[in-house]
């Protein structure tokens, strides 16, 4: 490869891969896709010419979830493999179009949905928010993500979250249309220089900003700006760690009852990939009424819902059942009400299947912050729902 | 094979609200977004495939100003060989045969085998200029091009044409051809390919350069010009409906259901 120094075994150390096949085995879309993640490992070191993986749409249906690089014992990390594979198609330009157009719109509009600058704070119109820009520096910042500014549906999330900061207390603001994407996803599919773009662009910003927390919708911006972003000074939290903060040091209480029994669907970018699997489940619990049981696979063992790296824009190979489907089966046969969770493609993935699966009379989906609004008493208006 | 491809930029639409300007023969930029003419994207994609064939050179032209340098760029980064780009205060207010001298003007002093423009530009949408090009350098053409064959120095392309007809041409080379959309799938142009580039040199000519006088070109130069932009007039008998989006449905049912639209 003429653009990196190293290839990519070396870069990634494919060599001392003992294949023993943990990776495979935690992954995900093994049961249901042509991707083997130890075999790609193993192709990845030994093949001279890596062009044999550009007709291997498999390579598409990995979600980036990491299962594999968490579970390997080398500490070897076999979904960047993925990656950089996908990082030399992008290079040669031979992606799918679905994905050009999700880069296009990234490029352009600064969101790979395509959708106007200008309509990227519509959800705040009548909410009165601060515009970061013009806050003393120290403060908090919210980092609203592409997927709550633009989505109906996940609208809904943002301005939850902004009734459960005011009720707490929390001056803050947002970048307004001055925000753009992340890059996590666009990182994932294998636009390096468009994810530092972006990150310039963001950084920019959060310099004039300087807040001293940048609180996140997504877990996804969360990872992106907390592990990927060069130079940020300020502390980044995914929102279910600043709001459970919140009630900690008692900022924060919800008092009215929100009788419902619920599971919580753990977001693969919180809690696999960064640790996060006791605030949200904290904060779901300090709210009355809530009757709470876990999935059997939770927590490290959670299944992904199949919504990241860029699985949004491109369906893959995608036979056989999707795994949100499965999970909604799983929580009817427990018996919930709602599946809470707290990532926006987690949310939108879910209510998918809950619809695919004719399920939408017997159960919800619903975001942590929803339901925290709930117990203060404040319904969200969700777009299409009731 | 030497392949000359002409690119526009133009601002991005379809998502945008437009604002009619103070003088009223144009629309608010500021807050617009530009990129390659989409038709010109499918172009440089059939001339790279066609170099990829066959070998030979491919030079993109851009009539504008600075900024055009961006998508001459991302041609460079696409495949093309060389950039060239076209620049006068007088070519301002140019229509399609206005456009189509200024072209002309400099390709018919550069090798060529073949031309490529779009079938039309997604701003002003004249479908002109690239006949009008082929006329002016004396050039066979077909234009609404959706496939390209190439054997010795004939080239076989389909045409699309009304009512969904397709016709078969051959043409001998030198020639040109208006590009359709949708016959390739141009491949993606990634940041890191456009800094690549980024240093590369792209010449700029003038009017004088191109041994254009003032009266060839821009508004005196064209054979139409606009007088006047407005929004069409609302029309009688539409109905918005108000409401949530439960309330709007059922409105919206009621109403299909009185004047017979379902049962
Ligand atoms: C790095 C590496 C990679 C390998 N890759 C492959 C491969 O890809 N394919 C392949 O075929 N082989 C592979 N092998 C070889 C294979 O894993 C070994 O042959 C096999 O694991 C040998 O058994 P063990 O003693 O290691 O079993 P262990 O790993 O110790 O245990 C295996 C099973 O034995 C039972 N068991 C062990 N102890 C007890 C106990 N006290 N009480 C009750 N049950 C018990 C359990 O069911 C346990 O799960 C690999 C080995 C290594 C080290
Ligand atoms: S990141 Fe997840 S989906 Fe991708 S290969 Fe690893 S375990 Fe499988
Ligand atoms: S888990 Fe690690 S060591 Fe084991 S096969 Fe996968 S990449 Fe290799």
């Amino acid at each position: 490869m003429e653009t990196m120094e190293q290839s990519l075994p070396e870069r990634l150390d494919l060599y001392t891969c003992i294949q023993c096949g943990k990776c495979t085995g935690g992954c995900p879309v093994s049961i249901k896709s042509p991707l083997n993640i130890r075999r790609v490992v193993r192709e990845s070191a030994v093949r001279e010419d890596l062009h044999v993986f550009f007709s291997r749409l498999e390579i598409w249906d990995c979600t980036t979830c990491s299962t594999c690089a968490i579970r390997c014992p080398r500490g070897l990390r076999p979904v960047d493999a993925i990656i950089g594979l996908r990082e030399m198609m992008v290079e040669e330009g031979r992606i799918e179009k679905t994905i050009i157009d999700a880069l296009d719109g990234a490029y352009k509009y600064g969101n790979p949905w395509g959708r106007a600058k200008n309509k990227r704070a519509e959800w705040a119109q009548d909410l009165e928010i601060a515009n970061a820009l013009e806050m003393d520096p120290g403060q908090i910042l919210y980092f609203v993500c592409c997927a709550a500014s633009y989505d109906p549906r996940v609208q809904s999330v943002a301005k939850s979250l902004a009734t459960v900061l005011r009720a707490g207390g929390v001056n803050f603001g947002i970048l307004g249309n001055k925000e753009v994407c992340c890059g996590s996803e666009i990182r994932r599919m294998g636009e390096v220089g468009l994810f530092e773009m972006l990150m310039e662009e963001n950084m920019k910003n959060f310099t004039k900003v300087n807040p001293q927390t940048i609180v996140t919708t997504s877990p996804h911006c969360m990872n992106a700006l907390k592990n990927e972003y060069e130079g940020l000074g300020a502390e980044v939290l995914h929102y279910s760690q600043f709001v459970w903060r919140l009630i900690e040091e008692e900022k924060l209480s919800f008092s009215t009852e929100v009788p419902m029994k619920v599971t919580y669907h753990d977001p693969c970018y919180l809690g696999k990939q960064n640790g996060v699997f006791d605030e949200p489940r904290n904060v779901l619990k300090s709210i009355p009424g809530i009757e709470f049981t876990e999935f059997g696979r939770c927590r490290e063992n959670s299944l992904c819902c199949e919504g990241g790296g860029g699985r949004m824009w491109m369906e893959g190979t995608n036979v056989g059942k999707r795994l949100s489907e499965i999970r909604v089966e799983d929580a009817l046969e427990m018996g919930v009400e709602a599946i809470v969770t707290a990532c926006p493609f987690c949310l939108l993935t879910l209510e998918d299947a809950v619809k695919t699966t004719g399920n939408e009379e017997k159960i919800k989906v619903i975001d942590l912050m929803e339901l925290a609004s709930m117990g203060l008493g404040v319904r969200p208006e969700v777009e299409g729902r009731r | 094979m030497d392949i000359i491809v002409c690119i526009k930029r133009v601002p991005e639409t379809a998502e945008a609200d437009l604002v009619i300007d103070g003088t009223k023969k144009a629309i608010e930029t500021d807050d617009l977004v530009y990129s390659i003419n989409e038709w010109d994207n499918y172009a440089v994609e059939a001339a790279i495939q066609l170099k990829e064939a066959e070998g030979g050179t491919i030079t993109v032209i851009s009539v504008g100003p600075e900024e055009n340098n961006e998508v001459l760029r991302r041609a460079l980064a696409m495949g093309a060989d060389e950039a060239i780009r076209l620049t006068d205060p007088a070519f301002e207010g140019s229509d399609a045969y206005a456009m189509a001298k200024v072209l002309a003007a400099a390709i018919k002093d550069m090798p060529h085998d073949l031309i490529l423009t779009g079938v039309q530009a997604d701003d002003d949408g004249f479908g002109a200029t690239g006949v009008a090009l082929a006329q002016m350098l004396g050039l066979p053409y077909a234009a609404l091009v959706t496939d390209i064959k190439k054997e010795g120095d004939t080239l076989t392309v389909h045409r699309e044409l009304e009512g969904g007809l397709e016709e078969v041409d051959t043409l001998k080379l030198p020639a040109l051809l208006t590009i359709q959309t949708g016959i390739n799938e141009p491949r993606y142009v990634s940041i890191m390919g456009i800094r690549r580039v980024a240093k590369k040199e792209i010449a700029a000519k003038g009017a004088a350069d191109l041994g254009l006088s003032e009266n060839d070109v821009g508004l005196n130069g064209s054979m139409s010009q606009i007088e006047e932009l407005f929004f069409p007039p609302v029309g009688e008998g539409a109905e918005i409906i108000e409401g949530t989006m439960d309330e709007k449905a059922e409105t919206l049912v009621k109403i299909l259901k009185e004047r017979g639209g379902i049962a």
